[in-house]
């Protein structure tokens, strides 16, 4: 047995993903545990890792099916992992795999595990509707009711507007604002145009068909089998698109005078994507090579009701400050976009509050969340992996990963290639 | 024997043990819960023999002196509630007589039981087949554990013989006739919840519950007035003269259809329940008891009950000079075509992770949508229970290239059976796989030293036969190549074990054991048209003598092309020589059997004709009349002759895995036991038999040395 608080360096062994599809299409009628066995089993057997030298499972998932309460015990049951090992579900809404492989990392430097599979799942196909409270109340009172009567009398104050079914909150509940008018007022602050908005969308779809044309994206991602057909590739990629294309789209949150429009934002999308981590000490014994050592992480967070999405402004100083680095000695950067505005707010406050500036040809070199999809619970996962493998690709020493969340949250994660 | 060892304080209140009783010279006061404890100590299975029957009937006794408000029966062996009569028993009475005698004593003491004037309750541990579940049917009620050990009913039909403590005559009683036919002639065995769904049992609880809950049974309920089921539909087919008398029709047709007249015990089933019904328990319990005489005396039952037994031994006798391996946790398998996924889902479900290969994400695709079909089959039939089959499809997933090849700890390579092909996959292989790998290669006929040739590591090849449909059928024939390691072989016994497989091993010698003897057989099959015979003449007399499907039909199934290359090779080896055979000529004329809808048969949507040309092109017009009895035996005779050069060569390790080979690899006649049995059984006669064939037609029929002298294959 290991001591705990015996530091070990957490490693990145690998990671794959399956591909990601807009909601609603390719994978409409599977379940989001469904797609975060294929990531994970995938992630196993291309690290030729059998199941039973994997120590814990930490999963990031936002959209939480009413089926079962932990995706991480269901993923160690539903692959044949041993099943007296730990295995968690973890939430921080779109940064929610950079805390699964965090969390699995500290696990690993404490000493409480060797071995780790950490990723995100999200089916955003799948959204569970819920009813009113009202009418919810009233439904567990008369299943705790023992007479018919009583069991009718629950239902007495509910009015026939309590019967319309409740979709999953989209509104911040600090401010009552939605993820895109949040946007849209950081497009706004820090006045980032629609045409600049526009321009690192095409560049998101433009760098996305390019990784996927040269056989870096085919790298991470393994293809997802269903009823006797495979889905290959990612489905939101528009390699074909124009700045004039996504200049004639409509603005959607504010239609008068707004900027953000379905071409600069990241689509709903469904998809899974999990690393396999090891100690340092372990992958090396077992002879593992192409190691990317986690070199260090930060969280942030900014009041809500000012700019929602900017706390990897934050994140990312404190991160690189505890790497013993500064912005740049980072060659790669893997930022999640969940609108242009937000990628361009980030980079324009990281600069006005002294932490340089960053060189946009190292951001995101095979197209981003707006480009990809955004499988809310997977994307962090998504960044990692991809940043690992293109620092390995490239031979790059440092690289950084970020995320901006729902709740003014931030992510940022500092990789290291080692020798 | 019951046995009073058994702890009281266990459950509160306890129930009270009627032998303890007993002795101490007690009364059971108000509401006091007896209490049978089942237990053989110098065994560790729960079996009916002579001293349980004696000490149970003793125990039933004590408990009507003692009059407690109720009565529980329970094992204490756990997982196992009774599991049946000791089958040693039957050989040990030689007559009919003295069986059915046995057998009604055994239906004295169980009347005695469903007598008693108190509630009766069995809780039922674990397996409760044949004569146990016929222990519990004698109770009031019976109580079930959901654990996966149980398993209940009344199988006896599948060693030709019938219940004969009551069952025939309880059963239909308790769920009605119509359920209670379905349950006999098809010789179901259900776990728990099946069996609470066919009325076999009255509840399912927690195994830690069952006792408590039978407890609770004998001292809440009354005693059970039986009523042929419990709906009305069940009711009126068990008691109403003019629609029992159809069920039973139905079911004796079914029968019929079903045993084309080789297996009498449905029937003699059917007569014992008709009998109860129409004059009767009475008369349905003598009638159970003759006729189980009969059936236990007879060369079908004793064939089919030897066949089962040796199954069982098999599960260790196929490690014989092996070391004990076991099943790997990590499989891989190439080629995700019907062989490959069904050989990759049958791994899944002996528990593996499995990584499934073919060249494109088409094939693949399709490999695990076949995986999960079969999956959701099984489990649509309650086969897997429906979460395990969801675990099942998870544990199997597909690549296009070797990655997931390196963890394996056994490879299974089934892509088409051609040596250039096997080799190169072979050579692919070991630069992926690691040193401790075993690549087992799957072919029906395939040298495996020819495959594994330019091997860097021959020794851990080894050959897996499986046969098609893998899910359905229950055989793997394990090919020993002269350089095989024996671990290797070993890892490949036990992961054809996990798979639920019967496992034989055979020497690698050209067509092993069961294509060998098939291919003779199919051979001659077709020298028979050449004489002269019609193609569905030679079919029919084979299906009429007890194989499953014509020697022609089953050609046209393999495919002509395998078929031919089988046959090509078998007979190269054993230095056949002669002119183009009838399936070389079809082959030449572009016929590919079933699959391109012309062979022996044209095939044309479901229907299947005899195919005229094939006459043509044998140069041969078919003749009249063509003897059933003597086709049949005559291609039968030549399979037996050949399997008993196999063992003469030492193909085979021993006659029990011929037997088995034979009758669960390509369908011999199960009720004469397999071909060396039956060889026992015939003796002399078979031998002259063979030798005027060979006089008659060659070499082939020239008895082996072993059928010469005359040899008994079991002792």
């Amino acid at each position: 047995m290991t001591r705990m608080a015996s530091i070990q360096k957490a490693v990145v062994v690998g990671g794959w993903r399956t591909p990601f599809v807009k909601a609603g299409t390719d994978y409409a009628d599977l379940d989001v545990l469904d797609l975060a066995k294929v990531a994970t089993a995938e992630t196993l057997a291309r690290t030729e890792t059998a199941a039973r030298d994997v120590d814990e499972v930490v999963y990031g998932n936002v959209s939480r099916p009413v089926a079962y309460h932990n995706i991480a015990r269901e993923i160690v049951l539903a692959l044949g992992l041993p099943t007296n090992i730990y295995a968690a579900s973890v939430g921080m809404a779109c940064a929610s795999a950079c805390v699964a492989i965090t969390t699995a990392a500290d696990h690993i430097a404490v000493g409480t595990a060797t071995s780790a599979l950490a990723g995100g799942a999200e089916s955003l196909s799948n959204i569970p509707i819920t009813y009113t409270p009202k009418l919810a109340r009233a439904l567990v009172r008369a299943s705790q009711a023992k007479t018919l009567p009583q069991k009718a009398a629950s239902f007495a104050d509910v009015r026939l507007s309590d019967l319309a079914p409740v979709a999953p909150g989209i509104r911040e509940t600090s401010t009552g604002l939605t993820m895109g008018q949040s946007a849209e007022s950081m497009a706004s602050i820090n006045a980032i145009p629609r045409e600049a908005q526009d321009q690192w969308a095409l560049r998101s779809h433009e760098n996305a068909a390019r990784g996927w044309a040269d056989g870096r994206l085919a790298q991470e991602v393994t293809p997802l089998y269903r009823n006797g057909k495979s889905v290959t590739k990612d489905g939101h990629i528009r390699g074909d698109t124009t700045i004039e294309k996504l200049g004639l789209l409509r603005p959607v949150f504010d239609r008068a005078h707004g900027t953000i429009t379905a071409g600069n934002a990241s689509p709903l999308t469904d998809g899974a994507a999990t690393v396999l981590l090891m100690s340092e000490e372990r992958a090396r014994s077992e002879g593992r090579t192409g190691l990317v050592a986690i070199r260090s992480y930060a969280y942030a967070a900014v009041d809500p009701a000012d700019q929602l999405l900017i706390a990897p402004a934050y994140a990312i100083p404190l991160a690189l400050e505890r790497a013993g680095l500064s912005l740049s000695d980072i060659s790669l950067i893997e930022m999640h976009e969940a609108f242009a505005a937000q990628v361009l707010s980030t980079f324009h406050v990281l600069e006005k509050n002294g932490a340089g500036r960053i060189d946009e040809d190292i951001v995101n070199v095979m197209g981003g969340s707006i480009a990809l999809g955004h499988p809310f619970g997977a994307t962090g996962a998504r960044l990692v992996i991809t940043l690992a493998n293109e620092m390995r690709r490239r031979g790059v020493q440092f690289g950084l990963a970020s995320a901006c969340a729902a709740g003014g949250n931030g992510a940022a994660i500092v990789l290291e290639l080692l020798p | 024997m019951t046995s009073t060892q058994d702890v009281t304080a266990r459950i509160t209140p306890p129930a009270i043990d009627i032998a303890s009783i007993k002795a101490a010279g007690a009364r059971f006061e108000d509401g006091d819960i007896a209490r049978i404890v089942i237990d053989r100590p110098t065994d560790n299975v729960n079996a009916i023999d002579p001293p349980l029957i004696a000490a149970l009937a003793n125990a039933i006794d004590d408990a009507r002196a003692a009059r407690p408000r109720g009565l529980i029966i329970v094992s204490a062996k756990p997982d196992q509630f009774v599991a049946g009569a000791d089958l040693s028993m039957l050989s040990a009475w030689p007559s009919a007589m003295e069986i059915s005698q046995a057998s009604r004593q055994i239906q004295r003491i169980f009347n005695d039981l469903a007598a008693l004037p108190f509630p009766t309750v069995a809780a039922i541990n674990g397996s409760a087949l044949g004569g146990g579940y016929e222990l519990a049917l004698a109770c009031d009620w019976r109580i079930a554990a959901d654990a996966p050990s149980v398993r209940i009913g009344l199988p006896e039909i599948s060693l030709g013989l019938l219940p004969a403590a009551g069952g025939t005559q309880r059963l239909p009683r308790l769920i009605g006739l119509p359920r209670a036919l379905d349950q006999i002639l098809n010789a179901r065995r259900s776990n728990a919840r099946r069996a609470l769904r066919a009325g076999l049992v009255d509840e399912v609880v927690h195994p830690a519950a069952l006792e408590r809950a039978a407890m609770d049974r004998a001292g809440r309920r009354e005693k059970r007035k039986v009523q042929g089921g419990t709906s009305l539909v069940d009711r009126a087919a068990t008691w109403l003269t003019p629609l029992r008398a159809y069920a039973l029709r139905t079911a004796r047709a079914g029968v019929v259809k079903e045993t084309k007249g080789h297996y009498p015990a449905p029937l003699k089933a059917l007569e014992a329940i008709t009998v109860g019904l129409q004059q009767g328990m009475d008369a349905g319990l003598e009638a159970e008891a003759r006729l189980f005489g009969e059936l236990a005396t007879s060369e079908v039952s004793r064939n089919l009950i030897a066949l089962f037994l040796l199954g069982l031994a098999q599960r260790r006798a196929a490690f014989e000079g092996l070391p004990r391996g076991a099943a790997p946790n990590d499989i891989a398998v190439v080629g995700a075509g019907l062989m490959g996924s069904g050989i990759a889902q049958a791994a899944s479900i002996g528990g593996a992770t499995v990584r499934l290969r073919d060249v494109d994400t088409g094939a693949v695709a399709k490999g695990l949508d076949t995986v999960r079909k079969l999956t959701t089959d099984a489990s649509r039939k309650r086969v897997i229970e429906r979460r395990e089959a969801a675990r099942v499809i998870s544990r199997v997933t597909g690549t296009t290239d070797y990655s997931g090849f390196r963890r394996a700890d056994l490879v299974i390579e089934a892509v088409f059976e051609d040596l250039a092909v096997k080799r190169n996959v072979i050579k692919e292989l070991e630069d992926i796989v690691r040193e401790d790998t075993v690549i087992a290669t799957n072919t029906s006929a395939l040298p495996i030293a020819d495959i594994a040739r330019n091997a860097m590591h021959p020794e851990r090849i080894v050959g897996m036969h499986f046969f098609s449909p893998v899910h359905r059928m229950p055989l793997v024939e394990v090919v020993q190549p002269e350089k095989a390691d024996p671990k290797a072989l070993a890892m490949v016994v036990a992961e054809a074990q996990a798979m639920g497989k019967t496992a034989i091993v055979v020497r690698d010698t050209p067509g092993f054991y069961t294509t060998r003897v098939l291919g003779f057989m199919l051979a001659e099959a077709m020298l028979l048209l050449e004489e002269g015979a019609r193609i569905e003449d030679v079919d029919k007399a084979m299906v009429a003598f007890g194989w499953p499907i014509g020697p022609l039909a089953l050609t046209d199934e393999v495919g002509l092309v395998v078929a031919r290359h089988v046959g090509e090779t078998v007979a190269a080896a054993r230095g056949i020589k002669s002119g183009p055979s009838a399936v070389q000529r079809l082959t030449d004329a572009g016929m590919q059997g079933k699959r391109g809808g012309r062979g022996f048969y044209r095939y044309d949507g479901k229907k299947r004709t005899p195919n005229a040309d094939v006459y043509a092109l044998i140069g041969m017009a078919p003749g009249a009349v063509w003897h059933d009895e003597e086709t049949a035996r005559r291609l039968t005779l030549l399979f037996v002759n050949e399997a008993a050069r196999c063992l003469d060569e030492g193909v085979l390790r021993s006659a029990a895995e011929g037997d088995l080979g034979a009758v669960l690899g390509v369908g011999f006649p199960p009720f004469l036991g397999g071909p060396f049995r039956w060889a026992d059984t015939e003796g002399v006669v078979m031998r002259d038999d063979l030798r005027r064939l060979a006089a008659r037609f060659g070499e082939r029929y020239t008895p082996s040395a072993s059928l010469m002298q005359g040899r008994r294959f079991y002792a």
